[in-house]
């Protein structure tokens, strides 16, 4: 008797590691398949008519263009910082000629592109996301479809779009950004190091780191905006809040950036 | 419009989203617009720029290194000239010979360092990464030519090492053995010890300390002593051939010396040939007349021979005519001879 209590609830455990997986699945499974939708429409042509094209340009423009001026900034300070820091240990050391690799290394290859990708998330994504998922438990997509519209080439798109091209746009700007605070914290306010840091940076961003660094942003970006869009359109059991939906989106896709970090490590270190 | 845009209902769209939903939709657009503008053109001058950086846009030729070992060597490394960077290692490979190619991209304008006579190293410290480089001695030599190959000599310091161990061991261990007690340095120390012995200990001195004993010591010195003594009198003789020597110097090249004569005569003898060089000129002129006068003579005899047949023929006439005296008497002589002039 006590056995066949043990075999049920080892069933049972069994069981619900078997669901629990399978949701586990289900979710990424329908990750990636909007995700393949949402691409589909992307690259037609026929999503961009005059009214698409215009939510694309708004939700661009509220993604990118509010959080631009102060990401910029703190990123700008965050630099001299950081950047300070690495310059005067590299020349306490002796290590003046790795102190621009380390910046560049550091800075532009590894953290930036993070930064801006999580940025995007806080500032934008989640809460299109949890939007997204208001509207469709209020019924607004069911509304839509019924009136002969796509919600997701109307309502999805435009924000993944919008999404991708902030984590890019505040990416490359920050990077550049960097690339200049470096050279004058190297250097100072003087045209003479300029051929030997276009030397350096030229070593640094080789082919193979170059491709790396690009995969990895296009893919940050993704991953930001895709996650909380694709988890606001499906139902999560036992956790109907929006709170839930926010979370859950946030654990994801730093569990995917984690990924993709690790992956470009390995790429460009081993 | 707002029908087919749920997202922009201000009712449950957070505050960001209805600020922005207030501004017109044809200023966001722009706005937007400008964006994606702006990051086209960040995205071009961002790969325009390394682009440029990695030297896309800069003329190069291809500089063939070979060398035994690839080890420390990878694409992308720098080849530096005084400390500059004036190359980039581009790929490399084996050659069919086993030995490593090692492709590298000068750009044209830094090409100039490179000499037929440079010399190309790659060094390896014990920290940090393999360098190459690049010497040129001789600036004034010809320009290295595109796609030339050269030997890169390597200075391997940790592989430097493990031999300079292998060589202190052997030295070592010669050192063991040099000074171990079976060591012929041991047993020359020993003798050289023996020696200082005998020669500190008063019995014969020196000679003694190097001969071993005292009758041998004592012939030393008194060989010693002829030796000064036949010294001496070597001495002497050679004081005597000196001053013959000086004699035979006053006689030969003194004054009135051999010398003087010799160099008078020889004097008299370059008068004498200049002399006998003049009677020469005056015998050539005689000669000269001699051989007029023979042709004349040659000139005479050829009249001679004219005379003589003149001359015999009035002899044959006066014969006649004598003959016709003897004919008609008184003139008949007693003796019929007629003496010709």
């Amino acid at each position: 008797m006590r056995a066949m209590s043990a075999g049920f609830s080892l069933y049972g455990w069994l069981a619900g590691l078997g669901q629990g997986l399978l949701r586990w699945l289900l979710g990424w499974w329908t990750v990636l398949f909007t995700g393949a939708q949402v691409a589909v429409l992307a690259f037609s042509p026929s999503s961009y008519g005059p009214e698409a094209r215009s939510a694309v340009l708004r939700h661009i423009w509220q993604a990118a263009g509010p959080g631009l001026p102060g990401f910029t900034t703190l990123m700008a300070l965050f630099n001299v910082v950081l950047i300070r820091i690495l310059v005067v240990t590299a020349f306490s050391y002796g290590l003046t000629q790795y102190a621009l690799d380390a910046v560049v290394r550091v800075l532009v290859l590894e953290l930036i592109p993070l930064i801006a990708a999580l940025f995007v998330a806080v500032e934008y994504t989640i809460p299109g996301g949890s939007e997204l998922y208001k509207l469709r438990r209020g019924g607004a997509l069911e509304a839509l479809r019924a009136r002969g519209c796509e919600p997701l080439s109307h309502e999805v798109l435009p924000r993944v779009l919008a999404g991708m091209f902030a984590v890019l746009l505040l990416a490359l700007l920050s990077c550049l950004i960097s690339l200049l605070l470096a050279y004058v914290a190297v250097h100072g306010f003087t045209l003479a190091g300029l051929p030997s840091y276009n030397h350096a940076v030229g070593t640094i961003f080789n082919p193979v780191v170059s491709m790396i660094f690009s995969m990895k942003t296009l893919l940050f970006a993704l991953a930001v905006a895709l996650l909380p869009v694709a988890n606001a359109l499906r139902d999560i059991p036992h956790r109907g809040s929006r709170t839930s939906v926010e979370l859950q989106g946030l654990v994801q896709m730093s569990v995917l950036m984690l990924v993709i970090e690790v992956a470009s490590l390995i790429g460009n270190y081993y | 419009m707002t029908s087919t845009e749920p997202s922009a209902a201000p009712a449950d769209a957070p505050d960001a989203v209805a600020q922005v939903a207030r501004v017109p939709l044809r200023s966001l657009e722009r706005r937007a617009v400008l964006l994606l503008l702006f990051m086209a053109l960040l995205v071009g001058a961002a790969v325009l720029y390394l682009m440029w950086v990695r030297g896309a846009f800069e003329e190069t030729q291809t500089l063939y290194l070979s060398a035994d070992d690839s080890e420390g060597v990878v694409v992308g490394m720098d080849m530096s000239f005084s400390g500059f960077p004036i190359g980039r290692v581009s790929r490399i490979e084996l050659a069919d010979q086993g030995t490593v190619r090692i492709h590298v991209d000068v750009p044209v304008k830094s090409a100039r360092w490179l000499r037929t006579s440079s010399v190309f190293t790659l060094e390896k410290g014990l920290v940090g990464a393999a360098r190459l480089r690049a010497f040129s001695g001789i600036l004034d030599d010809p320009p290295l030519p595109p796609g030339a190959e050269r030997i890169v000599l390597r200075g391997d310091v940790s592989a430097e090492i493990p031999k300079m161990v292998a060589d202190a061991r052997d030295v070592l261990l010669n050192l063991n053995r040099l000074t171990g007690e079976e060591s012929a340095l041991y047993a020359t120390l020993g003798e050289v010890q023996r020696f200082t012995q005998r020669l500190n200990s008063s019995q014969g001195g020196l000679m003694a300390a190097v001969t071993g004993n005292e009758a041998d010591a004592r012939r030393v010195s008194e060989l010693l002593g002829q030796t000064t003594q036949l010294v001496r009198r070597l001495d002497a003789v050679a004081q005597r051939v000196d001053s013959v020597v000086q004699r035979a110097d006053r006689q030969v090249l003194g004054q009135d010396g051999l010398m003087t004569d010799a160099q008078v005569a020889v004097r008299q003898l370059g008068a004498l040939l200049q002399e006998l060089r003049q009677s020469m000129v005056k015998v050539d002129a005689v000669l000269t007349e001699v051989q007029g006068v023979a042709a004349n003579a040659r000139e005479a005899s050829t009249d001679l021979g004219a005379l003589r047949a003149d001359v015999e023929s009035s002899l044959r006439k006066v014969d006649a005519l004598i003959t016709e005296l003897n004919r008609k008497w008184p003139f008949a002589p007693r003796q019929q001879e007629v003496r010709l002039p």
